[in-house]
């Protein structure tokens, strides 16, 4: 898995590739808890390049949705392929998750 | 004559590292067995939840312990059994949680149940816990595309 995070005005966008899953999914908290103790008013996760996620990336992206409503924050997730939605789906959080086609759309709402 | 046995048995360690060679394997085990392309990524999931809680509730993320995988080409199905040398758990004990009870965790068997047709939890010769998962071909079969 590959993380890169960056700030585009009062946005951090944390980019993903490869699979979340439990090995790498602290890789990825650790990128996440920079954003959330800097308290970022809006965090995208771009995920269009991420080919596989299990249980454990879930539960690194619930939480991180769970400290974003503790400050008010917000989380936009993005770019989900088919398969990945599908797991969202699957686990009832496509409608807990705020989800955007794209980085441009996530930046926009 | 009995027929022979087709299918793939290996051993990993409790090691979350081996797991993406794991699914990488289950993939390729997938196109034997004559699954559809939409079927492979649902059974990596559910043989990569199985093999996650084993390392983390069987073993307590004790690395170098023994995880079993076998699996079976049946003419109708893909039958996966990974096994566990720890305790045995109740499968009764073994539930997936309430969905509208949302935090982070507890989904594994959640997904398993969803992304299988059967699951089951059975006591193994060494005391511990085998798992069970079945993916039905659709159509066709293991001799057809073996």
């Amino acid at each position: 898995m590959k993380v890169t995070r960056e700030k585009r005005d009062t946005t951090v966008l944390v980019s993903v590739a490869g699979s979340v899953d439990i090995y790498s999914s602290p890789e990825l908290r650790g990128e996440l808890k920079v954003a959330l103790e800097q308290r970022a008013p809006r965090i995208v996760i771009d995920l269009e390049k991420v080919t596989f996620v299990d249980s454990s990336g879930l539960a690194t992206l619930i939480e991180a949705l769970q400290k974003v409503h503790e400050y008010q924050g917000k989380l936009v997730l993005c770019g989900l392929r088919a398969a990945v939605l599908s797991v969202f789906q699957l686990s009832n959080l496509d409608n807990l998750f705020e989800i955007r086609p794209d980085v441009p759309a996530a930046l926009e709402g | 004559m009995a027929e022979a046995w087709r299918g793939i048995r290996v051993t990993i360690p409790s090691d979350v590292r081996y797991l993406g060679a794991i699914r990488t394997m289950v993939d390729e085990a997938c196109t034997i067995a004559g699954l559809p392309e939409e079927d492979r990524g649902e059974v990596q999931l559910a043989v990569q939840e199985g093999c996650a809680n084993v390392i983390r509730h069987c073993y307590k993320n004790q690395t170098g312990r023994p995880i079993d995988l076998r699996l079976t080409f049946r003419d109708d199905a893909l039958e996966i059994h990974v096994d566990d040398y720890g305790t045995f758990v109740d499968p009764s004990r073994i539930q997936s949680r309430d969905l509208d009870d949302v935090r982070p965790g507890g989904l594994g068997v959640h997904l398993m149940r969803k992304l299988m047709d059967e699951v089951r939890y059975s006591k193994n010769a060494w005391g511990g816990t085998t798992l069970t998962l079945v993916k039905r071909l659709k159509k066709g079969g293991a001799k057809e595309n073996a």
